[in-house]
């Protein structure tokens, strides 16, 4: 009885090991030769800049809340320079 | 051009910049300063201008315009130290107070690489023009005029109320370095030859670099070519100044100017820098706002050689017309007094500084110049090129010259009395 089971849960096995093997080519997608894929297959370049000093200098509302306040020079040159 | 607002100034276009070349590399590389989220901490030790130091931050791939640029005027400002130079007589005692104006007035207009490719002169206010993208041509009005725009770029543009701009903006949209090319602003390599003055060495760049005179059937070119230059008939009238003075203010402890007066002339004179690379007789001439107490702030007598250096100076207006009232017809400009620099338009406490440039002969009238005989053919061989020498007083059988002949000059004889054609 033993060995009877033990057979039945290894066909199970086998059967389950055979089902998972045939269903996974299906579920995937094939193999494209879509640019999207060459580009993923491409090594990303590394950010050639310093993001905290990108972050901040594309950022319009972080350099106005940041910026020192103008001082406005009095000007006292009269004429054409 | 409005003032940018401080965070115009700084904003990165990263999408744009990090696709070029000086995009590779990192902020920091060229900036210094640190890794940082709070501005201060990212600020520490910064580097606002790297090209400033143009060997350490652009030769490593700019090699040739970096050495080059060592001996550029917009870099070494020389022409300033020219003129400084030359009107102070260089005293040495005086070089310390000049060197103090110089660096408190002058040293402003001194540009960097970064301040024509990638942001506005730090003279205007500075602000990156293009998201820190670097241009290879600077963008005119923000680079070139922003700078050179009271003259030049106001007479370029048309922005002079009552008189167009140059007909190469207005007809072909042309901006300053279709004329003004890289190779001429970046300077020459050989230090022995830079520039003294804007007008040192080979006229570049020149009209007839474009404009061939030798066949264009225009019979004035041919006449007048040599000894005329271009813009003598084809630039209009332009802007003059008088009595810059530069002082520190007291109040703020800044550095101001003030001129005395601004306005507009047209006026031809003789040539003060006649040579080989300039060998016309008449130019246009611009009053410079020198004046003998310019820098009286900075000590006493610092212009004891004034009068060593014209104020009425070569000029070459940015206003190119085909057609100026001084060439509608030949009479429109002999005999015209208005367009001439004689001595009733120069201050009189100039005339010396001007004695090179004031024309005390007015060209002739056509119908003298056509009836005029001409020089007989054995003058070609002449060694001397004194005509008085011999038709003052009839010498050798020369005929005298007519009493009403005085006022000429011996130098514009030629221009009535010609040489028969070979």
């Amino acid at each position: 009885m033993a060995k009877e089971r033990f057979l039945f849960f290894l066909s199970l096995l086998i059967i389950g090991v055979i089902a998972a093997c045939s269903a996974k080519p299906a579920a995937s997608p094939a193999p494209s030769e879509s640019p999207t894929e060459e580009i993923s297959a491409t090594p990303m370049p590394v950010s050639p800049v310093s993001d905290e000093c990108i972050a901040c200098h594309t950022d319009k509302q972080r350099l106005i809340d940041t910026s020192a306040p103008v001082v406005e020079a009095e000007g006292e040159s009269k004429g054409v320079g | 051009m409005a003032p940018l607002e401080p965070w115009e100034k700084v904003i990165v276009d990263n999408e744009k910049f990090s696709q070029t070349d000086h995009g590779e590399k990192t902020c920091i590389e060229c900036h210094a300063g640190v890794n940082a989220a709070e501005k201060e901490s990212a600020h520490t030790d910064m580097i606002a201008s790297p090209s400033a130091d143009p060997q350490k931050f652009c030769a490593e791939c700019h090699e040739e315009e970096t050495a080059n640029y060592a001996n550029a005027l917009h870099n070494t400002q020389a022409g300033y130290w020219t003129a400084i130079n030359t009107r102070n007589g260089n005293v040495p005692e005086d070089h310390e107070n000049l060197q103090e104006m110089f660096g408190n007035h002058c040293a402003t207009c001194h540009t960097t690489c970064g301040e024509c490719h990638v942001s506005q002169p730090k003279n205007v206010g500075g602000g990156l023009f293009s998201g820190h993208v670097f241009e290879t041509t600077p963008p005119m009005t923000r680079s070139c005029t922003a700078c050179h725009g009271s003259r030049v770029g106001n007479e370029f543009l048309g922005k002079n109320e009552g008189f167009p701009g140059d007909v190469h903006f207005r007809e072909a949209r042309m901006n300053c370095v279709k004329c003004h090319e890289g190779a001429e602003l970046h300077g020459t390599a050989d230090s022995a030859t830079a520039p003294d003055h804007r007008l040192s060495g080979a006229e570049e760049p020149k009209c007839t670099d474009c404009h061939m005179l030798s066949n264009d059937g225009i019979d004035m070119h041919q006449r007048h070519g040599d000894t005329l230059s271009c813009q003598v008939c084809h630039s209009i009238t332009y802007t003059s100044c008088d009595g810059c003075h530069v002082e520190v203010s007291s109040k703020t402890g800044n550095p101001f100017f003030e001129t005395e007066a601004t306005y507009t002339t047209f006026f031809i004179g003789r040539n003060p820098l006649q040579s080989e690379d300039r060998p016309y007789e008449y130019v246009p001439v611009r009053h410079v706002p020198a004046a003998p107490t310019s820098y009286q702030f900075y000590g006493e007598n610092l212009q004891s050689n004034f009068d060593a250096a014209p104020t009425w100076v070569y000029s070459t207006p940015h206003n190119i017309q085909r057609n100026t009232p001084q060439n509608a017809s030949c009479e429109a400009c002999h005999g015209s007094v208005q367009f001439f620099l004689t001595a009733d338009k120069v201050r009189p406490e100039e005339m010396t500084a001007n004695q090179n440039v004031i024309v005390s002969a007015l060209p002739a009238p056509v119908d003298l110049i056509l009836a005029a005989m001409p020089q007989p053919a054995e003058h070609a061989s002449l060694v001397s090129n004194s005509c008085v020498a011999c038709h003052e007083k009839g010498v050798r059988d020369a005929m005298a010259y007519p009493e009403d002949h005085a006022v000429y000059t011996n130098e514009s004889c030629s221009s009535c009395h010609v040489l028969p054609k070979e």
